[in-house]
C-alpha cells in the first residue's frame, strides 16, 4: 500500500481558509471526512474514478454525492450538451430542449403531470412546499426527523432564533417510519398541516440507512388524504437509482409532488419539481424563475443521461452490482468478527457496524478504504453507479479484506477503546 | 452585533456575569494546581439577579471556605474584568480572606501566565483548555442555544492535548466539564499538540483550517463535537463583549 500525500490538497485548502468561509463549506468540508487520509481537491474524473490534485487515484463510491449515474466525462452526455454550450446555453427564451425533457419525465415518472425546471435540490423541495403552501392556504410543513431536503431557511440545519422564530416554526419532525408519531401531530395540527414531505426511504448522515414499511406510506397517504394535505416525494438523492419511474413508483408510494435531481443529468447542474394535475392550476399561478433555471446545455445533458441510463441496465444494473458489493462487505465484516451491515437499497448501499453507533470504526475502515484507493464516505450513504464494473466491486472487496484486517488490529491494539 | 455590556438584554447578561466568574474560578483552580500544591479554592460566587441566585457551574472538589456574593450581574461583571463593583464576601472571617486573596492572586497569575512568552506550552495549553471548556459549561444555560441544543445528541467528548484530557458531558441543554473518568467517549477531540492546542483556543488559527491541516482530529460521534463548535461561537461572541 502506497502512503498516499496530500500536500497540493493542504496548500489549497489553507490559502482557501484565508478567503473562503470554512475553507470549503458544507458537505464538502474536510471535517466530514477523515482529514490525513481523503483529499481535500479534486482534479476529475473518468467512469468510476476520481483523481485528487496530489495525483491520487481512487474507485469512487461517492459519485459526486449521487449526481454522477453514468460516469465520469461520459461522451454519451459530454459530447452533445459541450456541441450545444457552443451554441448557446443560457438563451433570452427556453430552448425546445426543456418541452422534450418536461414530456420525457411526465412520461417516465409515475402519476406526474406537469414539470418544472430548476437548478438545486433546495430550489424544487421550496418549491414544492411553497405551492403545497399556497394550495391549501395551510402553514405547517412535516418533515422527518434527520431527513435532509436543503440548505433553505425552513429546512436546514442553521438552526438561529431568526430562523426557528421565523422560517422554521412552521415546521414540526416525527421519527421515520413512526406512524402514530405522524398521526399525533396531525390531530394536534388540525387545520394548519400543508404538506408531509418525505425521502423515498430515509437517508440521515451518521446512522443506518432505514426502508418506509408500506403501513408507513399508507398512513402518510391517507392522513394527507383525511387533512387536505399534500404529500411530497423529496427523490433528489435516490432518483433513477432505485426505478426508471421514480422511488415512490419502486415503494408504492402516490405522492402529489416529486422533487428530482443530482443523477438527472449525470452532474450537469439541474433538478426538477414534478406534480400531479390537481397542482397544476397553482403552479401555473406562481412566479417562478432563476437565471439560469432555463440553461439548455442541463436540459441536453439529462435527455443524453436518460438515454444512456436505459442503454446501461438502469436500476436492474446498479442493484446488481450493489448487491455483489453488499454481500461481499458484509461477509467480509463478519469474517474479521465486525458486525458490518450494508443498509439501505442496493443501488445506494451504507456500511455501518452495529456495535459502534458511534462510527469510530466507520471512520477507521473508510480512511482504511481510501489509503488503499478507494473512496467510501464515512458519514454519508454512497452510490453504486452505471460506470462501475464487476472489476471494480471485486478490486474493493480486495481493499475491503486488508482495510477488515488492519481494523481487526487496531481493534486489539487499542483493546476495544475508542480506536 | 452587540459588543458592550449594556447593550445586552437581562439574560445574556445574567449569563455573561456566570461566564465570567466561571472562567475566573477555573483559571485559579489551575493556578493553584500548579503553583500552590493544588490548594483548593473553596469558594462558591453567588449573583443575585432578579429575585434568584444564578448557577455558576461547580469547579472546585474543595469545601467552600467562602462564597463570594454580588448583588447584581454588572457588579460581577465589572469585578470579573478588572473593575470596580460590590462583593461580599460570606463569612467575613480570617479564614475567608486568605481564600479571597489566594483566589485574587491566582486568577490574576492565571492572565500573567496566559499572555506571558516564557509560559511553558502545556500550561498555557491547559489554562487555555480549562477556560474554554468550563466557559462552554456557563453559555449552555443561554436560550440562544436551547434550541440548537435540542438537536446536538447527547455524550461526551474527551479533550485531550498531550497530557491534558477533559471530558465534556452534554446532556438535554446542559453541558458539564470534568476531568478524564477514563470512560468511553462518544467522541473524541485532540489536538496535535500543545502548539496546536494554544493556536486554536487562543484564535490565532481557526478551528477549521487546524482541523483540515491535521492540527486537530475529531473522532467518533461527529454531530456531537460539531454542535459543540456552536457553542463555541456563542462562547466567542459573550467573549468578545465589552464590559
Amino acid at each position: 500500500m502506497k502512503e498516499r500525500a496530500f500536500t497540493r490538497s493542504k496548500e489549497y485548502f489553507e490559502r482557501a481558509a484565508k478567503i473562503i468561509p470554512g475553507g470549503i463549506y458544507g458537505s464538502k468540508s474536510p471535517g466530514f471526512l477523515v482529514p490525513g487520509h481523503f483529499p481535500y481537491y479534486l482534479e476529475g474524473g473518468k467512469g468510476s474514478c476520481i483523481i485528487d490534485v496530489d495525483g491520487n487515484q481512487y474507485i469512487d463510491f461517492l459519485c459526486g454525492y449521487g449526481s454522477q449515474i453514468v460516469g465520469y466525462g461520459n461522451p454519451a452526455v459530454d459530447l452533445p450538451a459541450l456541441e450545444q454550450a457552443r451554441r448557446g446555453d443560457l438563451l433570452n427564451q427556453p430552448h425546445p430542449v426543456m418541452v422534450e425533457l418536461a414530456e420525457r419525465l411526465v412520461d417516465l415518472v409515475d402519476g406526474m403531470d406537469w414539470a418544472v425546471f430548476v437548478k438545486n435540490g433546495t430550489d424544487a423541495t421550496t418549491l414544492a412546499t411553497s405551492i403545497s403552501r399556497a394550495d391549501t392556504g395551510k402553514q405547517i410543513i412535516v418533515a422527518a426527523e434527520g431527513a435532509y431536503h436543503g440548505a433553505a431557511n425552513w429546512c436546514s440545519t442553521n438552526v438561529f432564533p431568526v430562523f426557528t422564530s421565523a422560517e422554521q416554526r412552521d415546521v414540526r419532525y416525527f421519527p421515520y417510519n413512526d406512524s402514530a408519531a405522524l398521526e399525533e401531530i396531525f390531530k394536534n395540527n388540525r387545520g394548519k398541516i400543508a404538506c408531509v414531505i418525505l425521502t423515498p426511504y430515509h437517508h440521515p448522515t451518521y446512522k443506518p440507512q432505514q426502508l418506509p414499511t408500506p403501513e408507513f406510506l399508507a398512513a402518510v397517504e391517507r392522513l394527507c388524504h383525511i387533512e387536505g394535505a399534500y404529500f411530497i416525494m423529496d427523490d433528489i438523492r435516490a432518483n433513477f437509482r432505485l426505478s426508471m419511474a421514480g422511488s415512490h413508483s419502486y415503494f408504492g408510494a402516490h405522492p402529489d409532488l416529486v422533487t428530482m435531481g443530482k443523477a438527472l443529468a449525470n452532474g450537469y447542474p439541474i433538478s426538477v419539481l414534478l406534480g400531479s394535475d390537481v397542482l397544476k392550476k397553482t403552479a401555473s399561478s406562481f412566479f417562478i424563475t432563476g437565471t439560469y433555471w432555463m440553461s439548455a446545455v442541463p436540459m441536453i445533458a439529462a435527455m443524453a443521461t436518460l438515454n444512456e441510463m436505459e442503454r446501461l441496465g438502469g436500476p436492474q444494473r446498479l442493484a446488481q452490482l450493489g448487491g455483489m458489493l453488499k454481500a461481499g462487505l458484509e461477509t467480509l465484516g463478519h469474517q474479521a468478527g465486525f458486525a458490518a451491515r450494508v443498509s439501505g437499497p442496493l443501488a445506494i448501499p451504507f456500511l455501518t457496524f452495529d456495535e459502534d453507533p458511534d462510527l469510530y470504526l466507520n471512520q477507521k475502515f473508510c480512511a482504511a478504504m481510501a489509503d488503499r484507493g478507494v473512496f467510501m464516505h464515512p458519514h454519508h450513504n454512497w452510490f453504486i453507479s452505471l460506470a462501475h464494473s464487476e472489476e471494480d466491486i471485486e478490486r474493493t472487496l480486495d481493499a475491503a479484506k486488508s482495510a477488515f484486517a488492519e481494523l481487526l488490529q487496531s481493534f486489539r491494539q487499542s483493546n476495544g477503546d475508542s480506536l | 452585533m452587540k459588543t458592550t455590556s449594556a447593550d445586552l438584554h437581562t439574560e445574556e447578561k445574567q449569563i455573561l456575569a456566570v461566564l465570567k466568574a466561571s472562567l475566573a474560578l477555573a483559571l485559579a483552580q489551575e493556578v493553584s494546581r500548579l503553583e500552590h500544591e493544588g490548594a483548593a479554592i473553596g469558594i462558591q460566587i453567588r449573583i443575585f439577579s432578579q429575585g434568584k441566585v444564578l448557577r455558576i457551574p461547580k469547579i472546585t472538589n474543595g469545601g467552600s471556605a467562602l462564597s463570594l456574593v454580588f448583588f447584581s450581574p454588572d457588579a460581577a461583571l465589572s469585578v470579573f474584568s478588572g473593575g470596580k463593583g460590590l462583593a461580599i464576601p460570606v463569612p467575613m472571617k480570617l479564614r475567608a480572606f486568605q481564600v479571597l486573596r489566594l483566589f485574587q492572586k491566582t486568577s490574576s497569575r492565571a492572565q500573567e501566565l496566559i499572555k506571558a512568552e516564557n509560559t511553558p506550552d502545556s500550561i498555557k495549553a491547559r489554562l487555555l483548555l480549562s477556560a474554554t471548556l468550563h466557559g462552554l459549561e456557563a453559555v449552555s444555560e443561554d436560550s440562544w442555544l436551547r434550541r440548537r441544543m435540542q438537536i446536538i445528541p447527547d455524550g461526551s467528548v474527551l479533550v485531550r492535548s498531550g497530557d491534558i484530557r477533559f471530558v465534556v458531558q452534554k446532556r438535554g441543554s446542559t453541558i458539564v466539564v470534568a476531568e478524564d473518568t477514563h470512560a468511553e467517549p462518544n467522541a473524541i477531540l485532540s489536538f496535535k499538540d500543545y502548539q496546536s492546542a494554544i493556536a486554536v483556543l487562543s484564535g490565532k488559527r481557526q478551528a477549521v483550517v487546524a482541523l483540515g491541516l491535521g492540527e486537530v482530529q475529531i473522532k467518533g460521534l461527529l454531530p456531537l463535537v460539531q454542535g459543540l463548535f456552536a457553542v463555541l461561537d456563542r462562547l466567542a461572541w459573550y467573549l468578545g463583549v465589552q464590559v
